[in-house]
């Protein structure tokens, strides 16, 4: 069952990167998750998280151009692997059927009480 | 390239230290990236804030390089190689490695101890919470070139400073002389009935209380002294006499004097042993005079004064002040109404240079040694000296190190060849060396660590501390490890450069003279081992020569067989009777009733005398003044120069006096049956005794002068007696009849006698001690550096014998080097030891003489111990059959 694990941060980051496809690289995926989810990205967190998912196989990484106001440093483009692309589908999958299995009746508690 | 905004360097150091290298570039590359996008947007202030925070996010598990990571190259690996060999070598050469080794713990044992010491000698005083602010007050003058400084001031000054001079907060006395009563008394509960003996009394201010900020265990800090006959103890004390309960409120009889008990007001901590201050029994100064408008007199000095200061105020400048404010306004009127003439006062003032010091509370300990204060004190001085010393023999020991190691290069020259043409660079076999040297340096640490806790309770006794080691501090550890660490790597140093300097194709093609030949530096290190052992030899002798020439010296008394009885003051009127009786036992030749004896812890009694008629107009002899009885001088030996002793049946003789010889030469002389006069009258003088040292030798004998009295709480008894004891039995017979409440205190004079020298015995033993340490520790090296050398000849030495050496030729040309070291040695250090214990023996008037046999003997002794030591290598490389050596080729 622990074949595919995704933390919810990683679920994020990794959706993100495809988001952003060809574009992804630590500033920009912090960027566009703090565009789109409005909370509070830290390098640290970020760039544990990423190195995490490739130690796991879930992304690659490759250098791109350094520019000037990087100090000369280049970017670290990540994309997602097969794998990766296993394991967010395997993470949707398993969301999606808990969704199903919840009575509709669960989350509609004013009509009963009434 | 565009000047661009620097983030906080440190921070950006930091995250490169820690990042992992496979992650550094990206992220800097973020890093800087946001960095800069936020200087726009929000300034650079806060962009480097948070710059900051996103590195210290950033220092996760995850993000930080491993540990193993840090080193590309396996030096982890190296380092266990290196310890390894290094430990090989230390098993296989064991003797080297035990003398190397053995040398050094002990040298860093001495370390140890000193530094402990030392540690001690230092913190004396600041236990005081205020103790920045408190000073001690001290009088100057200048004597005869000498200066003079004394602690004692008249009773009304601390207070009369405190209020006239803004600067000082509070001023404290305390009153420690014999002849009021502190020291030592008879003491008792008021409930109990037996007298037990105690010291450790004092005549103390409730505002020096106050100052010191004594802890108190019970009773009220703020008056526990206000009540007149109140009195303070300790907790040891109050354990003694009150054990498990609150004593305060309760009543003390001091020597039988039940119409005056002392009222316990408190209870304090004893005091630290680094304190100044060493008392039990703080007897309050309220209500108290010891005569008629004493607490008034500025005639009289008898009492260490104590000011507290205010924040901020110069010391030195308040010292011109209370020179002219108190000496000018009290004591010269004072002086003028006691009868002093003006020429007296100008000669104190202009002359002498009379003047006001003030000490630091925590320098007292340390820097009294020329203050006369009636309290034990350390030396600065010895301070140096130990660590000196100890200093010294830590060097001894590295230098066995150094030497040894170089000279046993050989061995390892071929492993330095091998290593490098394999790919050592010298830095590499630098490391090698220095590991293994604080590898030797570590073990030694610990070894000497125990060693030291060992022998800490005889250092403890030598140098009268109770000093612990301190293996609750948590400095003591790492402070070790870092000085094993310094400490190998500066023995190290030399070597490992020394080694590592091999080229490797000289070494490989056999060419390993190196080490064989005695190097020049080698031959000076075993000099310095040799000449500070020998300078301190020197130093042992003198000492031992001054102690000897101290009790040996014609002091004027005869010291031999006089046996003090103490505590007879409780006794009252009969103590007379007491005497009686005591003379009719058989072994009692003679005794006498007196308090003031020639040895230091009895009592003294300053004072100015002039011939009758001359007060107002010449300065006056200042003079002890002693009431004795008419058998003092014969009980003690004293030979009278010119004149008759007392006579108890001429009336007449109360009004008598006995001066010596000083005190008639500095009357003018041709005293006998002139008068004299002092504050307590008018008096013949009716004899003249023959100078007797009644001080330390280490003063010159000063004027003084006896009248008949009955002082009597020391009954001094002349004994001619083969066996002591029984008559010591008798004795007590007789005081137990007298005295059953309080047991027989008794002490020998010869032995009160030698305990005034105890500090040069003590000063004697540790001398002995360290020496005997260096000339160890020195000759170990020794002899380790001739088996080395007798090891390096074999060859040499088997060619010799077979072509036809005498043993005796081998043994000369084996043994002469190093003898002529220590001869080297002898002459470097005999004038330098002759320096330095002409300068410890200025502190003596009286002093043995450092003659030529000192440097014969220590010279003797060490080329003798040098000579044993190599000799047993030298012969027996002499004695083995030489083919032994020669069979390997």
């Amino acid at each position: 069952m622990k074949k595919y694990h995704l933390g919810e941060f990683e679920e994020v980051v990794m959706l993100t990167i495809g988001i952003l496809y060809k574009d992804a690289y630590g500033v920009s995926i912090k960027k566009e998750i703090e565009a789109r989810l409005t909370r509070n990205v830290s390098v640290g967190a970020l760039q544990t998280a990423l190195k995490r998912l490739e130690d796991k196989g879930y992304l690659q990484s490759n250098e791109g151009e350094a520019t000037e106001e990087r100090a000369g440093r280049p970017k670290k483009y990540f994309q997602i692997t097969a794998l990766g692309k296993r394991a967010m589908e395997y993470t949707k999958t398993t969301r999606d059927e808990l969704w199903k299995a919840i009575p509709k009746v669960a989350l509609n508690p004013i009509i009963i009480s009434s | 390239m565009r000047l661009m905004h620097q983030p906080p360097k440190i921070f950006l150091h930091f995250f490169r230290w820690f990042c992992q290298p496979k992650l550094l570039d990206s992220i800097e590359g973020d890093l800087m990236e946001l960095y800069h996008e936020r200087i726009e947007k929000i300034g650079k202030s806060k962009a480097d804030l948070r710059f900051i925070a996103d590195v210290i996010q950033l220092f996760r598990p995850g993000i930080i390089k491993s540990v193993e990571s840090q080193h590309p190259i396996n030096i982890y690996d190296m380092l266990k190689s290196y310890f390894k060999i290094s430990w090989r070598n230390l098993v296989k050469e064991k003797m080297y490695s035990f003398i190397k080794i053995g040398g050094f713990a002990t040298g860093v044992a001495a370390c140890l101890l000193i530094a402990l010491f030392i540690k001690e000698e230092i913190s004396y005083d600041l236990q005081y919470p205020n103790h920045e602010h408190i000073y001690r007050v001290i009088g100057v003058i200048t004597e005869n070139g000498d200066l003079n400084k004394g602690v004692a001031f008249p009773a009304p000054m601390a207070a009369t400073m405190k209020e006239d001079f803004p600067e000082i907060l509070a001023a404290g006395r305390f009153n420690n002389s014999e002849l009021f009563g502190a020291g030592s008394n008879e003491v008792r509960s008021a409930e109990e009935e037996n007298n037990a003996y105690d010291e450790g009394f004092v005549y103390f201010d409730q505002e020096l209380v106050n100052m010191l900020q004594l802890q108190f265990v019970y009773g009220n800090p703020v008056n526990a002294l206000s009540q007149p006959n109140a009195i303070i103890i300790t907790q040891r004390k109050a354990d003694k006499y009150f054990p498990h309960e609150d004593p305060v409120g309760k009543q003390l009889i001091l020597n039988n004097k039940t119409d005056r008990p002392y009222t316990i007001g408190g209870v304090i901590e004893d005091f630290k042993p680094t304190s100044h201050l060493q008392f039990n029994f703080l007897i309050g100064t309220t209500g108290l005079e010891f005569w008629p408008d004493e607490q008034k007199n500025w005639g009289s000095s008898n009492y260490a004064t104590y000011i507290t200061v205010a924040d901020g105020v110069d010391p030195h400048a308040l010292e011109s002040k209370l020179t002219k404010g108190i000496l000018e306004n009290y004591f010269i009127p004072a002086m003028k109404e006691g009868g002093r003439s003006q020429a007296d006062i100008d000669k104190l003032f202009k002359e002498k240079k009379a003047h006001i010091e003030l000490q630091p509370l925590n320098e007292i300990h340390l820097f009294s040694s020329d203050i006369k204060d009636n309290l034990v004190h350390g030396d600065i001085r010895m301070v140096w000296l130990f660590g000196g010393i100890a200093i010294f023999i830590l060097l001894i020991a590295a230098i066995n190190f150094i030497n040894l190691s170089t000279a046993k290069s050989a061995n390892r020259a071929k492993e330095v060849g091998l290593r490098k043409v394999v790919g050592s660079l010298r830095s590499n076999i630098i490391n090698q060396f220095l590991s293994e040297s604080i590898l030797f340096s570590t073990v030694s640490f610990i070894l000497g660590l125990a060693i030291a806790s060992v022998i800490l309770p005889y250092f403890n006794v030598i140098s009268g501390k109770s000093i612990s080691l301190p293996w609750s501090e948590w400095w003591l550890i790492p402070a070790l490890f870092l000085s094993s660490l310094l400490v190998g790597v500066l023995a190290g140093i030399y070597p490992s450069f020394y080694l590592s300097s091999f080229k490797p194709i000289e070494v490989l093609k056999g060419n390993l003279t190196r080490g064989v030949k005695s190097s020049p530096l080698r031959s000076a290190l075993v000099v310095f081992q040799f000449a500070t052992s020998i300078i301190l030899l020197i130093g042992t002798m003198v000492i031992y020569r001054q102690m000897n020439f101290i009790l040996d010296k014609n002091i004027g008394f005869d010291k031999e067989q006089v046996l003090l009885i103490q505590g007879t003051n409780t006794l009252g009127k009969q103590v007379v009777s007491f005497a009686n009786e005591l003379r009719d036992l058989p072994h009692v030749v003679e005794l006498t009733t007196g308090d003031y004896l020639p040895v230091r812890g009895s009592k003294r009694n300053g004072n100015g005398f002039w011939n009758e008629g001359k007060q107002r107009i010449d300065p006056a002899v200042s003079s002890q003044f002693w009431q004795v009885d008419e058998t003092y001088l014969s009980t003690l030996g004293i030979k009278l120069a010119e004149g008759r002793n007392f006579d108890r049946n001429l009336a007449s003789d109360s009004g008598a006096i006995i001066i010596n010889q000083k005190m008639a030469k500095e009357l003018g002389g041709n005293m006998v049956g002139k008068w004299i006069t002092n504050y307590a009258g008018l008096w013949n003088v009716i004899g003249v005794v023959e100078n007797f040292h009644y001080e330390s030798l280490r003063e010159d004998i000063r004027p003084l002068a006896m009248v008949l009295g009955l002082e009597a709480s020391t009954l001094a008894v002349k004994l001619k007696s083969e066996d002591m004891s029984e008559t010591i039995i008798s004795l007590t017979k007789k005081w137990n009849k007298f005295a059953p409440h309080q047991p027989i205190r008794y002490s020998f004079l010869d032995e009160r006698y030698a305990a005034m020298y105890a500090d040069v015995q003590r000063t004697g033993k540790i001398f002995t001690s360290f020496s005997i340490l260096a000339i160890v520790v020195a000759c170990l090296g020794l002899f380790a550096l001739s088996a080395f050398m007798v090891e390096q000849r074999s060859k040499e030495i088997s060619v010799r014998l077979v072509l036809g050496a005498s043993i005796n030729s081998v043994f000369q040309l084996l043994t002469w080097n190093f003898v002529k070291l220590v001869l080297i040695a002898f002459l470097i250090a005999a004038p330098m030891g002759w320096y330095m214990m002409t300068r410890w023996l200025e502190d003596y008037a009286y002093k043995t003489e450092i003659g030529l046999d000192i440097f014969l003997i220590t010279g003797i002794t060490a080329s003798l111990i040098a000579l044993l030591t190599i000799s047993y290598q030298s012969l027996r490389a002499a004695w083995t059959k030489p083919i032994t050596h020669l069979r390997a080729d």
